[in-house]
């Protein structure tokens, strides 16, 4: 199965392991496999933050369903609190 | 036509006399202004700033949303919405919100709808600093429930639409 990278940008709590990631998930894979991927590449309360957070790319959040077939620049977006 | 609806992230420090000008206005005889400011303290330690993190392209178009809901609701109100990234002091303004409109209710209204509406949906993180040292991001308001209505509003889509002759278990629907 062809794998393709997810260069996914990160915010909020996620800072502490860098401004973004790469790395890669089988084509088809969906939102959710992107998450557990990411989400094993992370340690300590962030790990399960993940779980909590949305998928999103620059224009619109994405959904756990949505199905990823080519590379992809993301980004994870924990619980917001702004104000 | 004047603009009735200014949204914007900024690194520079936010203007108050901006905000008012935006949304002042001859037919608008109230004009209510929030101005979220960063405290000494919070839960019992002493603060000494926050960092305000943004996804800038996801937050303008929130706070538009938001925007566009409140004057749906309020009609013919004014607008003028500016949130802060980067890191300020204690003191430091983090946010302005600015609504004018006819009558004083309309934009007291208006006003407390978009900051509530801004805390629970735009892409904005806080990271306190503490007077000893460390710092802490602050827990908020999860975005799973926005996915979930995206979900939600692809699913009817999907289950209403089928081949039209009953082949792929549609029932017959088009």
């Amino acid at each position: 199965m062809n794998a393709i990278t997810i260069h996914m940008k990160l915010f909020g709590a996620f800072r502490k392991f860098g401004d973004a990631l790469n790395f890669t998930v089988p084509a088809g894979s969906t939102g959710a496999v992107v998450k557990k991927t990411l989400s094993s590449l992370l340690s300590g309360n962030e790990a399960s933050l993940v779980f909590d957070s949305v998928l999103a790319d620059d224009s619109a959040v994405l959904t756990d369903g949505h199905v990823f077939q080519a590379d992809a620049k993301l980004c994870i977006l924990p619980p917001v609190c702004g104000g | 036509m004047t603009a009735s609806l200014y949204t914007n992230v900024s690194d520079d420090p936010l203007n108050i006399q901006e905000a008012y000008d935006f949304v002042s206005d001859p037919a608008h005889g109230a004009v209510d202004v929030f101005i979220g400011a960063v405290r000494n303290h919070h839960e019992g330690n002493p603060v000494t700033g926050i960092t305000y993190d943004i996804h800038e392209t996801l937050a303008v178009k929130e706070f538009q949303e938001i925007g566009f809901e409140a004057q749906n609701i309020w009609e013919g109100i004014k607008i003028y919405l500016a949130h802060f990234k980067g890191k300020l002091g204690v003191g430091g303004i983090s946010v302005i919100i600015a609504v004018s409109s006819a009558h004083r209710a309309e934009s007291f209204e208006a006003c407390r709808y978009i900051i509530e509406e801004l805390k629970k949906r735009a892409p904005v993180w806080k990271q306190e600093h503490y007077e000893h040292g460390n710092s802490e991001w602050l827990p908020g308001h999860s975005l799973r429930a926005q996915a979930e209505r995206i979900e939600e509003q692809l699913l009817p889509k999907k289950k209403s639409g089928g081949c039209g002759n009953g082949a792929c278990g549609c029932g017959g629907r088009k």
